[in-house]
């Protein structure tokens, strides 16, 4: 074989879609070959007007974090099925990549799996996700059980998106239909907009800067 | 570039920059909730860089086509920007990809 010749002969119009299959060496990349995660959604979640559950969850530092800790001001809640796994990834990354359309209206945006602080703080370092991801761990999934999203048969909860406004209030709910399908970013903008603190500009709470 | 039907992209978006001049056809094949889908595009939007959108679930026929191009193993969204096809691209990559072509992202 002559590797030069290889190359030369490579007609880049004509070539196959490059596979990824080297991605897997990397750890941040090891989603993309993860087995499937799918299926259809099998709980309903809460329903608007309700008050929304308080909770009692470590985050990736172990401090104990309380949804009534950000009474007075909205909180848009996050429930993924689990870290490591495909598609949870991609959400997580794009509320990070998109953190300005939380913060610019004073949403304070919280993840919660049933996954350990461990794999939780390993996560958000390789993903740089910056805001609090919760640790539903013990008793497994309590906190997903009171907001109806839990899958009992898979032990891990739905994907949802609750948004909660400033007196505790659920505003907003997504449930996705199927558990690798995201809310569609620019009904969430909307929704967010309809939440927004009434003086915004207020600076999150970012677990990493707590952690000393 | 008509190489499948394409729909434009109607992308509101408050701090969408002013569109830069860009003459590298780039096209989108992905689905609406679909995560790197929704960075790739928004990420497009504010760099002011116009793109075709394809919503694979709108277009089957599409997909099964996209499907053949990658042998069966193609994973979705399908990003092409300038005769380079990439695969549920990050964004560094999609990043380097404009670059060839002297696009800021």
């Amino acid at each position: 074989m002559d590797a030069f010749a290889l190359v030369d002969g490579f007609d880049v119009d004509k070539a196959a879609v490059p596979t990824n299959d080297a991605a897997g060496v990397d750890v941040r990349e090891l989603y993309r070959t993860a087995p499937p995660m799918e299926g259809e959604r099998v709980a309903g979640g809460l329903p608007v007007g309700t008050p929304a559950p308080d909770f009692s969850l470590p985050d990736a530092s172990g401090r104990v974090v309380r949804l009534s800790d950000f009474r007075g001001r909205p909180v848009a809640l996050v429930f993924y099925p689990l870290d490591w796994s495909p598609g949870c990834s991609v959400q997580l990354d794009l509320y990070q990549q998109e953190i300005a359309e939380f913060e610019s209206r004073g949403i304070q945006l919280i993840g919660i799996s049933a996954d350990s602080i461990y794999s939780h703080g390993a996560w958000a370092a390789v993903r740089g996700i910056r805001y609090p991801l919760l640790s539903d761990f013990h008793p497994k999934g309590e906190t997903a059980r009171a907001y109806n999203v839990w899958r009992v048969r898979n032990g891990f909860s739905e994907r949802a998106v609750y948004l909660i406004d400033d007196e505790g209030v659920i505003r907003w709910a997504h449930v996705s239909p199927q558990l690798h399908h995201l809310p569609d970013f620019d009904e969430l903008v909307a929704a967010l907009e309809t939440i927004k603190a009434p003086e915004t500009g207020s600076a999150p709470i970012e677990s990493e800067g707590e952690r000393q | 570039m008509t190489l499948f039907d394409v729909m434009a992209p109607t992308r509101p978006m408050a701090e969408r920059a002013a569109r830069q001049a860009v003459d590298v056809p780039v096209a989108i094949y992905g689905n609406n909730w679909c995560g790197i889908t929704q960075m790739t595009r928004r990420a497009l939007d504010r760099a002011g860089i116009e793109y075709h959108y394809v919503d694979l679930d709108r277009h089957p026929d599409v997909n099964r086509k996209l499907q053949l191009l990658g042998r069966g193993r193609a994973r979705t969204p399908l990003v092409y920007v300038g005769g380079e096809w990439l695969m549920a691209p990050g964004l560094p990559q999609l990043q380097r990809a404009l670059a060839r072509h002297g696009v800021n992202l």
